[in-house]
This record gives C-alpha cells, structure tokens and sequence, in this order.
C-alpha cells in the first residue's frame, strides 16, 4: 500500500527558519522581561515595597507578560520541532523527567505571579514570598532549555547518555557547553529588564537611572558573559568566524550599544527598535552555529519540501487578522480606560 | 525506532491519560466558560441585574485563574508529553499539520490576549466594549477547537488522506463534523458545570435560586446535545474499526458504559438540584457535578484513545511508532538494524520498541501475570502471533530471532516455579488458570476466537491428542510446553465445558 509520506518540510527551509528566529525572538523579548523584571524588582534597591512606581507596575504586568510567553514559546518550538525532529526529541528524551518539569515550574511560576499581583493590590507586605520562587523556577526552566538544546546539537552525547539510561534522568554532563550560554541569557534578560524598567518608570527620576544602570552594566556583564561563551565553542568558533553569521554577531553588538545611547538620549521607541534587532541577530547567529555543530550528521537542506501554500496562506491571514485584533482590543481597553466604582 | 525510548516505570497511558484528560476538562470550559460569560452578560446588562454581573465578575476570576495558567500549561504540557512518549507520531503529525497548528497558535494569542483584557476590564471597560473582547475571545476560542479538532479526529479516522495524502482529506475527515459538535456540546455542557461552583457559594435567599436554575439550563442543554451527538460520533468510524473495537477490546466498550453512568449523575444532580431545588445546591453538590463531568469526558477521551488500537494513527502508524507503510522492510531486515538508539542490551530495547509503549514487565499493563509459570518459547510464540491475541495489539513484524530476545528479556522476571506452586490451584482450578494463561490469550471464553464449542464434549483421550499437537492447528498456535500436572488439570478443565459455551 502507497501511503503517504510524512517525511517532508511544508514550506521551504528558508521560510520555516524565518519564522522560526522571529518567533524565538519575540518570546525571549516577553521572557526577559519577566525573568529581568523579576530580577530586578528582587535585588533592586527599593525602599517602598510595593508602592514603588517601577516594582507596581512589573508586578502588575507580569502575570500578562508570562501568558504572551507562554504564548510565543509555543511558535518557535513547533518550527523547531518541524525542522529538527531527530535532534530535539532524543535530546528531551534522555532528559525526560527534567524536561517534564518544566511545566509544573511554569504553573507555579505562573500562579506565583498571579498571586504577588493580588498581594501588591491588596498591600500585602513581603513581596519576595512570591518573586523568589518565581525566580528559582525561571532559573530551572531556563536552564533546563539550556541543557537540553544544547544536547540536541551533540548526537554522539546523546547516544551515549541513552546507552547509560533509559529512565529519562540523563542531565547534560557538558557543563561548559552550555553554562556561559545560559549566563549570558540570564544577564541579557537583565539588561533587557533594566530598559524595561526605565521605560516603566520613566517618569520618575530615581526609577529611570535604576533602570539606566541595569540596562548598562546588564549589558556589559552579558557581554562578557557572551565572550566566554564565544571562547568555550573551541573549534565551532573559528568555524563560526568563517560565516556570514559572524557580522551579523558584529551588527548586533553594534546595535546593542546603539541601544543604550538611544536610550540614554530617551529616544525609547528607537532604543527598542535596536534592541529588538540586536536580539533577533543573536538569535540568528546562535540558529548558524547550530548548524555548525550539526554539520556532519544532518543537513536540515535534505529534507524533502512539499509545500502546502492554501494553508500557509490561511496561517498569514490569520497571523494578520489576530495581530488587528490585538491591536483593536488593546485599543478598546486603553482608550476607554476609567476607572469605575 | 529513530527516537530512543524514555523507560518510564509508570505506564505511557496513565502519564499522558492524567495530562490529556486535565487539559481538555479546563480547555473545553475555556470555550463554553467565554460563551456563557458574555451571553449572560448581555442578558444580565440588558436586565439591569446587578447579582447576575456580581456572579459573572466572580466566575470570571476563576475563569481566567483555571483556564489562563491551568488550561494554557496543561495544553503545553501534552505537547512535551507526546513529544517525549511518542515522537514518531507526534512528528507525523507536526510535519502535516504544522500550518493548522501554526493558525491555532495565532487564534490562542488573541484568546490569551481578550480573555486578560476581559476579566481586568470589568471595572474599567465601557460594557459594550467589554463585551466586544467578550465576544472577540469565544469566537477565538472556538475557533481554535475547530482546527485541533480537524488534528485529533484525523488520528482515528484519517479518511482519504491514506490515499491522497492531501491535507484537507486529512482534517475534513469523516469524524470531523460530529466531532466537533459534540465537543461544542461538552464546552456548553462543562460552562454550566464550572459555573455551579462559583453559584453555589452564592448567599442563600436572594438570587442564588434563579441564577443557578439559569446556569443549569446550560449543564442540561450541553449534555442533550452531546449525547446523540456520540452516537453520531460513532456512526461515522469506519465499521471495521468499531467492529474491531467490539469483538476484541473490553477498554473503549466499558469506558462507553462508564460513560453513560456518569451522563445519568450529571442528568439526575442538574434535575434535582438546578431545576426542582436550586436554592439547596451547595459546594459538595456542585463539586460532584463538577468530578461527574471530568468523569464523563475523561471516559469519552479513553473511548477515543484505545478504540484506534492497535493504531496511533489507524492504518497509518502503529501504537508502537511503527509506521504501516514500514512492514515489509521490517520483515526483511528486523526491528534492530532500525534502532538508532541503543542500551547495549538487545532484548530490553527490542522490548521496549515493540511492547513497552503500552506493557511493562512487572507495572502498568504487566506481563509478568500474563507469563508467570510459562517459558520462552511459549513466550516467543506469543510474541510472534500478537497480532491474534485479544486487545487489537500490534502485529510483530521482526525476526523470529528477536522474538526470541524479547521472550528471554521478558523470562528474566518472572516466576519459574510451576503454576500449581505459583497460584497454589489444583485440578480444574488449575486447569481454567492455566487455560487462561496458555489459551486465553487468543481464545477468550464469550470473546474472539472463542473455541469453546469445538473442545466440548470431546474425550480426554482428544483433548490429549489436540494439546500434542497444538502448534499444527493454525498459523500462531504455540506448542503445549506445560508440565504434566498443568496437562491433566487442563484436560480436566476441558472436560467441564459444554457446548452451549462457557462451562
């Protein structure tokens, strides 16, 4: 019996791997700024508890700002998924439970922040009782992706972790595969969180120079958290350098201190624009050097392409019919907004 | 077998059963919960009936509390669970469908998005205004359950899609249409539910009596609809696959009778207590209502998953992740030299590819009971003819070899003793438990491949001679390999039955 064949991209490479890095990069922009704005209204020096401008309104956002995680997680992990199954699902595998956890942490993340926005509205002293573990579950979550995606790029590793168990216990022995990886995410959702914060607070002196120093010596503690990740590639990295990926590594440093100088100069719009881009080169060049390290053992070119355009048509037009429709219900929420008895 | 296999020691059915049936009991609430918050808001805005806000404000909290975090994570975690329990399928299905997914996604962002604009904007919002996001986020949500459930019904009835390969054969498939009006009817139905919860916590006297009578239209209505539409439902699944389903697995037959138990609750508790004595519901009343109702879907959602076997995608993929259109190579060359991911020990792995998605050898769904007292080659026979037994199992498509290193990986944990020892039986006793075990398997008593009629009234003197020559009688039958004792008691079993059937 012909039946049909699964094995097949229904779309070009190009086009998925677009979609892919754009979606990644709108998921790290609403990650950082929980996971940042976490960090900061947690170790931040402010001395009002809740009633503090920057800290009222982070609290206030971010259980919404976890849901449009949540939400844009979704795409670029499906694309993913789409392009790399034999990588991903292996490397998840050996790590199962681990892998598993990831969502009662994000339940409890979730529900965390929920429950510091009622205490903030409510008065209630104590804001770390909730932010804390909502870090440490962050943290875990992150650094759970961290491992995992990394693995998904060492086949060999995979096997031989299987080989030693099938339990789905495995955790990545590679430690310094992916550690200064996973700093350097961390401190650039600092960073991220540091011009969030100004923007928040802009209209308070103290808030906005908070917010001035976090973005800027986020920036440059990921730098260098960036550089040692750089260094720890070994071969991938003169590899790497040999690619167009590298200027694009170069045009997002660039960027990201153009960022800062707009910023500064409270050119917010602008300032973002080139933060947004900085993120989207990074990602982008972290997409190059997986195919580096890939290289050898799968060559995502040799799948099979098959396009299905009515539905891919169907997917832009709904894409653009939700993006109106966010626009327009943010717009009724805003624009009419009044406070009522 | 181009994935490695996570050995969970919990059975895959129970892990992804306890995720899956938790995410559709808030997700199919998120659907009906948006409905029945915003009709009732037109209504009650229209009536200028502040208690029936104040109980819509309240509901929504708990709306947005269970659906946004519960309901949106739970969805996600049976994405990491299919993911990691069976890749193979799950990449099947992403490969054909990942536009539908990709067009759900943009649907669950302006869900996401109305449904917190919503509950905030109770105080602050104009209310033609709130009950445009209202609006704009039901028909989101429904729409969302439109394309998956063009996904989830393909996996039962993939229709002409087998043949054509095209995508819309796949999603348009013959169980699409009932599928989705008998969801809608649970989403009604389930509103309702959830909705007595928050009713009964209301203040005695006041409005608590009409708004839960209202409220319980709602339980009433969702059900009346989603009852014929099951039975359309089960129409239109291909005969063979019910007439499969019916002769040889109890599972999906008594999760239907389970069904209808918990059907009759929800009908009796929302008769009683929503329309003859509204103003009595309390929380313990409610909260049954609420357990009935995860009873009834969590019953459906197993009919649904076990009547597909030994499919995970019926005719196309295995429940073991191997692929129908796969057979012959496996015949030809095994299942090893197709296991890309290996432990060192070819039995555990052979075991884990062909049986372990659904059996474990000593836990959920173990072997060891089935086995104890047996031996490899019984067992290997076994293996080679699963294909015959009873619960519509996968066909074994390797080598004679492997079924054999699956036997002997299977053989390390059981009980070697004999059976007498073992279940402590003697004469026909024992004789029924070894026919269970040795016979039963593929000949169940009132089941398919019942022989009770052709071995009654037989002599021992025949029955003899039919267990001597067991492995003669038909493609599969292993050889008799008991000892004498299990021989004489089986006999003497045999000589009990009576023609009419059973003994």
């Amino acid at each position: 019996m012909n039946l049909p064949d699964s094995n097949i991209l229904p779309a070009p490479l190009w086009l998925i791997t677009s979609l892919h890095v754009i979606t990644l990069s709108l998921h790290f922009v609403a990650m950082n700024f929980v996971l940042g704005g976490i960090l900061i209204v947690l170790a931040g020096r402010f001395d009002r508890g809740w009633d503090n401008l920057a800290v009222r309104r982070f609290v206030a956002l971010f259980s919404s700002a976890t849901a449009a995680t949540v939400t844009l997680g979704v795409a670029p992990l499906l694309f993913l998924q789409l392009v790399y199954p034999l990588q991903m699902y292996p490397a998840s595998i050996v790590s199962a439970w681990f892998f598993l956890l990831v969502i009662p942490a994000v339940i409890m993340v979730y529900y965390l922040l929920y429950a510091a926005s009622f205490a903030a509205k409510a008065g209630a002293p104590a804001r770390g009782r909730y932010l804390w573990p909502a870090l440490l579950g962050l943290l875990y979550v992150s650094l759970v992706y961290s491992s995992v995606f990394s693995m998904a790029e060492h086949p060999d590793l995979i096997r031989r972790l299987y080989a030693q168990g099938q339990e789905g216990f495995r955790w990545n022995p590679a430690v310094g595969d992916y550690a200064f990886r996973w700093l350097h995410m961390v401190l650039g959702a600092l960073t991220v969180g540091g011009f969030f914060a100004g923007i928040l607070g802009m209209e308070d002196t103290a808030v906005f120079s908070a917010g001035k120093k976090v973005f800027a010596y986020g920036m440059a503690a990921a730098s260098v958290a960036g550089l040692a990740y750089l260094l720890s590639l070994g071969e991938s990295l003169s590899a790497l350098m040999r690619t167009p990926a590298i200027w694009g590594l170069t045009a997002g440093i660039v960027l990201s201190l153009g960022s800062l100088h707009l910023y500064f100069k409270r050119r917010f719009f602008f300032a973002g624009t080139a933060l947004f881009a900085s993120l989207l080169l990074m990602v982008i060049t972290r997409h190059e050097l997986r195919l580096l390290r890939l290289q050898g053992s799968f060559d995502p070119v040799s799948w099979r392409v098959a396009p299905q355009w009515a539905a891919f048509l169907i997917f832009l037009v709904s894409f653009a019919v939700a993006v109106l429709f966010v626009v327009y219900m943010l717009r009724l929420f805003f624009c009419n907004f009044r406070v009522r008895p | 077998m181009a994935y490695p296999f996570w050995d969970l020691q919990i059975g895959y059915g129970i892990l992804l059963a306890v995720v899956a049936v938790l995410h559709v009991f808030i997700s199919h609430f998120a659907i009906g919960g948006g409905l029945f918050l915003v009709v009732n808001e037109g209504a009650a805005r229209k009536a200028r009936d502040a208690d029936r806000l104040a109980f819509l404000q309240r509901l929504s909290k708990l709306f947005a509390l269970v659906t946004l975090v519960a309901g949106a994570l739970t969805g996600v975690g049976i994405w990491f669970c299919i993911g990691l329990l069976a890749p193979a399928a799950v990449s099947v299905l992403i490969h054909n469908f990942v536009w539908m997914w990709a067009v759900e996604w943009t649907l669950f962002v302006v869900e996401i998005t109305a449904a917190i604009l919503y509950f905030y904007g109770w105080k602050h919002m104009a209310p033609a205004d709130h009950m445009k996001i209202g609006w704009t986020y039901f028909w989101a949500a429904w729409l969302s359950l439109f394309v998956v459930n063009g996904i989830i019904t393909f996996m039962l009835t993939p229709g002409a899609w087998l043949a054509t390969g095209r995508l819309w054969d796949g999603f348009f498939n013959p169980t699409f249409w009932p599928s989705l009006v008998l969801r809608s009817s649970v989403c009604v139905m389930l509103a309702g539910l959830y909705a007595l919860v928050v009713a009964s916590r209301l203040n005695p006297g006041g409005s608590k009596a009409r708004l839960v009578r209202q409220t319980a239209w709602w339980g009433i209505c969702g059900l009346a609809t989603a009852l014929p539409s099951l039975y359309w439902y089960w129409k239109t699944i291909p005969p063979a696959v019910t007439a499969a389903a019916l002769q040889g697995l109890p599972t999906p037959v008594t999760a239907l009778h389970y069904s209808y138990w918990f059907a009759g609750i929800i009908a009796v508790l929302l008769v009683l207590f929503g329309l003859i004595a509204p103003g009595r519901l309390q929380m313990p009343v409610a909260a049954a209502l609420l357990a009935a109702g995860l009873g009834w879907f969590g019953s459906f959602e197993w009919f649904r998953e076990s009547v597909r076997k030994p499919y995970i995608i019926v005719d196309y993929m295995y429940g073991n992740g191997l692929e129908v259109a796969d057979t012959e190579s496996y015949r030809k060359e095994g299942y090893l030299s197709h296991i890309a991911y290996r432990s060192g020990n070819d039995g555990a792995d052979l075991f884990r590819h062909a049986c372990r998605s659904c059996h474990t050898t000593g836990g959920y769904k173990a072997l060891k009971p089935a086995f104890d007292g047996t031996d490899r080659a019984f067992i290997a026979a076994i293996i080679k003819g699963a294909h015959l037994l009873k619960g519509n199992m996968p066909p074994f498509l390797g080598t004679a070899s492997e079924a054999d290193a699956i036997a002997a990986h299977i053989e390390t944990g059981l009980d070697h003793r004999p059976m007498s020892s073992i279940y402590g039986l003697q004469g026909v006793e024992l004789g029924q438990k070894v026919f269970q075990i040795r016979c039963g398997k593929c000949h169940p008593m009132g089941g398919r491949g019942d022989k009770t009629k052709s071995l009654a009234g037989l002599t021992r003197e025949d029955h003899g001679n039919l267990l001597d020559s067991a492995a003669e009688l038909g493609v599969g039958m292993p050889a008799f390999t008991g000892d004498q004792t299990e021989r004489e008691a089986l006999i003497e079993y045999f000589m009990t039955l009576k023609a009419g059937g059973g003994k």
